[in-house]
């Protein structure tokens, strides 16, 4: 946040006088501000001769500071945003998108959870193909492990519309390879960024962010004894969520499964991520055959537990 | 001056006055976990539990009791609602809402209208880190007054969902020596601090009923709600039913707030989903979840469902 002294020259009030009040309390910036008990502070500028200018300086960072977060919204204004701009994409599998009632949300966080095989990543791919179609949307796809395979995108591309190949949508479907946490950040900002500055014009707008797989760069930097780790992973999760509600994208992510107690499988990214996405879907696949089941772990409006199948075709 | 003296020794409320003053005092909640339980203004109640324990649809449900107007059972208030999680779900909230309204009102035709007076009671803020929540906290004096002059009604709950959101990235935060001696990093301990005064000054002027919810998100090792992973029988949600509802009860949970947080918190209480599961009419099943009162340590607790409509209580 800013320095006090970076606000003189657009605020007159802030002057050299009452930053070096500002600074006598240890405040030396707006986030100091937000630290401090304001009305202990007009108490103390109470006692300087030019109280009533450093009053009126402590109402303008406060004003400032009513700058800096979201706008209130009351229920109607909400609903309208829920209605108008955030849709629901179809996932490409009937199952699917009948258990979700329609498919992804616009504005919210899908999470895979599945053992390896299980077809974590061929869904990824048959919805990255469904978006880029049937919503004419742009899809960014985050690769982490190298599994991301354009002829599979192609395969399904012919299959959803008729065996035509399609170059427009191809080329609408961007992958980006990730292998640290920190590359995904950097793509996440320019993501935020660019779509910010282009706004909703254009004919194709994006609708959908996977990364395939977020647990895989995550769990490197979890463990060990300080906080860092899940410091970072809280932060993903909050920059994907906003990303998903300010941009009006779906934004989809997959957790592998690692060996708990007694042999268990259990999701890589436990405890702590499980109050990060929207909607936690778990994903298996049967022995022996192309049929995956798909159930519902948790989701804002569906009672978890609804199971649906599907099959992914070769 | 004299004038001032004698205004305040004057009686200057009527019976009726003093009767609406106490209601709007005592905000009696029909619903699970609240309903056997006297809450009154100046509380602040912590509802704890692993996610999805339904945390959010008890607060949504609270706060559908309190917008609506008091002819139809509500408390006819503002509420305010601070989304820390950012995973609020308007569609939930305005279905439950006109679920309500519909049972309420059946032969009568100003739903949509009494429906709109509702959803503008209802104020939302979403913050996506500490400085967000700590700005909003700040200037939400001037938001009341501001809301309060608009619509002519006080606000009766601030609720906050969740307030460990932001634990981790606060408590990596810690103290790096910023130079000068006086001057405060934003530290988890100096963030909670700011965060229980903020409120403390706000409850001080517009009196109301502070609800927050609370994940565990350090995980225990031996809880006995984990969901079971185990992929040899997934997709049975029966199959375990009721072996281990008993152990359910003696679930502890891990702390991790402050102190400074922790002594805030005038009531606790601990939401679990068991393994059991109860058949609506619809034939779905659904899971039954259990409330235990750790603050203060009653011997009651309920067991509920969630149904479409809202948060129903089981015997």
């Amino acid at each position: 946040m800013a320095p006090l002294k970076s606000l003189e020259a657009q605020y007159g009030i802030l002057d050299s006088n009452f930053q070096s009040f500002c600074a006598s309390n240890g405040i030396f910036t707006v986030e100091d501000f937000l630290l401090h008990d304001l009305s202990v502070l007009a108490a103390f500028a109470e006692q300087e001769p030019t109280s009533e200018r450093l009053k009126e300086g402590i109402t303008q960072v406060l004003s400032i500071i009513d700058r800096q977060h979201q706008p209130w919204l009351n229920g109607l204004q909400l609903l309208e945003d829920a209605q108008q701009n955030k849709h629901v994409l179809s996932t490409g599998f009937k199952g699917i998108d009948k258990l979700l009632e329609g498919g992804l949300r616009e504005g919210q966080l899908t999470e895979l959870v599945g053992p390896s095989s299980s077809g974590k990543t061929q869904l990824c791919l048959r919805v990255a193909a469904n978006v880029a179609i049937q919503h004419k949307g742009r899809v960014i796809f985050l690769d982490t492990g190298n599994s991301f395979s354009p002829r599979r995108i192609e395969h399904f591309v012919r299959q959803i519309s008729g065996s035509v190949f399609n170059e427009k949508v191809m080329s609408n479907i961007l992958c980006h390879s990730t292998f640290d946490i920190f590359s995904m950040f950097d793509v996440l900002h320019q993501l935020e960024n660019s779509l910010k500055s282009q706004g909703h014009k254009g004919d194709c707008k994006a609708r959908t962010l996977i990364v395939d797989s977020i647990s895989s760069l995550i769990t490197p930097i979890l463990g060990g004894s300080g906080p860092q780790g899940h410091a970072l992973m809280t932060s993903a999760g909050f920059l994907l969520k906003k990303l998903a509600h300010e941009l009006n994208i779906a934004v989809l992510v997959t957790n592998h499964m690692v060996a708990g107690e007694g042999g268990n499988l259990k999701p890589a990214l436990g405890e702590s991520w499980k109050s990060i996405p929207h909607v936690r879907l778990l994903l298996s696949r049967d022995q022996g055959n192309k049929t995956c089941s798909i159930s519902i772990l948790k989701h804002p409006s569906l009672a978890s537990g609804e199971v649906a199948r599907f099959v992914i075709d070769d | 001056m004299t004038m001032e003296v004698r205004g305040w020794i004057d009686g200057d409320e009527s019976g009726r006055e003093m009767l609406s003053r106490l209601l709007t005092e005592r905000p009696y909640l029909h619903i699970p976990p609240f309903q056997k339980f006297p809450l009154r203004v100046g509380n602040v109640v912590e509802l704890v539990g692993p996610s999805p324990c339904a945390k959010t649809h008890i607060l949504m449900q609270a706060a559908i009791d309190c917008i609506l107007p008091k002819h139809y059972g509500g408390l006819g208030h503002l509420v305010l609602f601070i989304d820390l999680d950012c995973r609020f779900d308007i569609l939930r909230l305005s279905q439950m809402l006109r679920n309500r309204i519909f049972q309420a009102n059946k032969n009568q035709s100003n739903d949509e209208e009494l429906f709109v007076e509702c959803m503008r009671r209802f104020l939302y803020i979403r913050c996506y880190d500490t400085l967000e929540f700590l700005a909003t906290l700040k200037t939400l004096h001037y938001q009341l007054q501001k809301e309060r002059q608009a619509q002519g009604i006080g606000v009766n709950f601030l609720m906050i969902d969740s307030i460990g959101a932001f634990h981790w990235v606060d408590r990596a935060s810690t103290s790096l020596h910023l130079g000068v001696d006086n001057r405060k990093g934003l530290s988890l301990q100096n963030v909670s601090v700011t965060v229980v005064q903020e409120i403390k000054k706000l409850v001080l002027v517009h009196p109301m009923l502070v609800i927050a919810a609370k994940a565990t998100i350090l995980g225990n090792r031996y809880a006995a709600n984990e969901v079971k992973w185990n992929l040899k029988r997934p997709f049975s949600p029966d199959s375990a039913a009721s072996s281990v509802t008993n152990k359910v009860h003696q679930l502890m949970y891990r702390e991790y707030m402050p102190s400074i947080w922790q002594s805030f918190v005038t009531l606790r209480i601990l939401i679990q989903a068991s393994d059991d599961h109860i058949s609506t009419e619809n034939n779905h099943n659904k899971s039954v979840y259990l409330s235990e009162w750790l603050m203060p340590p009653l011997s009651f607790g309920d067991s509920f469902i969630v149904k479409d409509a809202g948060v129903f209580c089981v015997s």
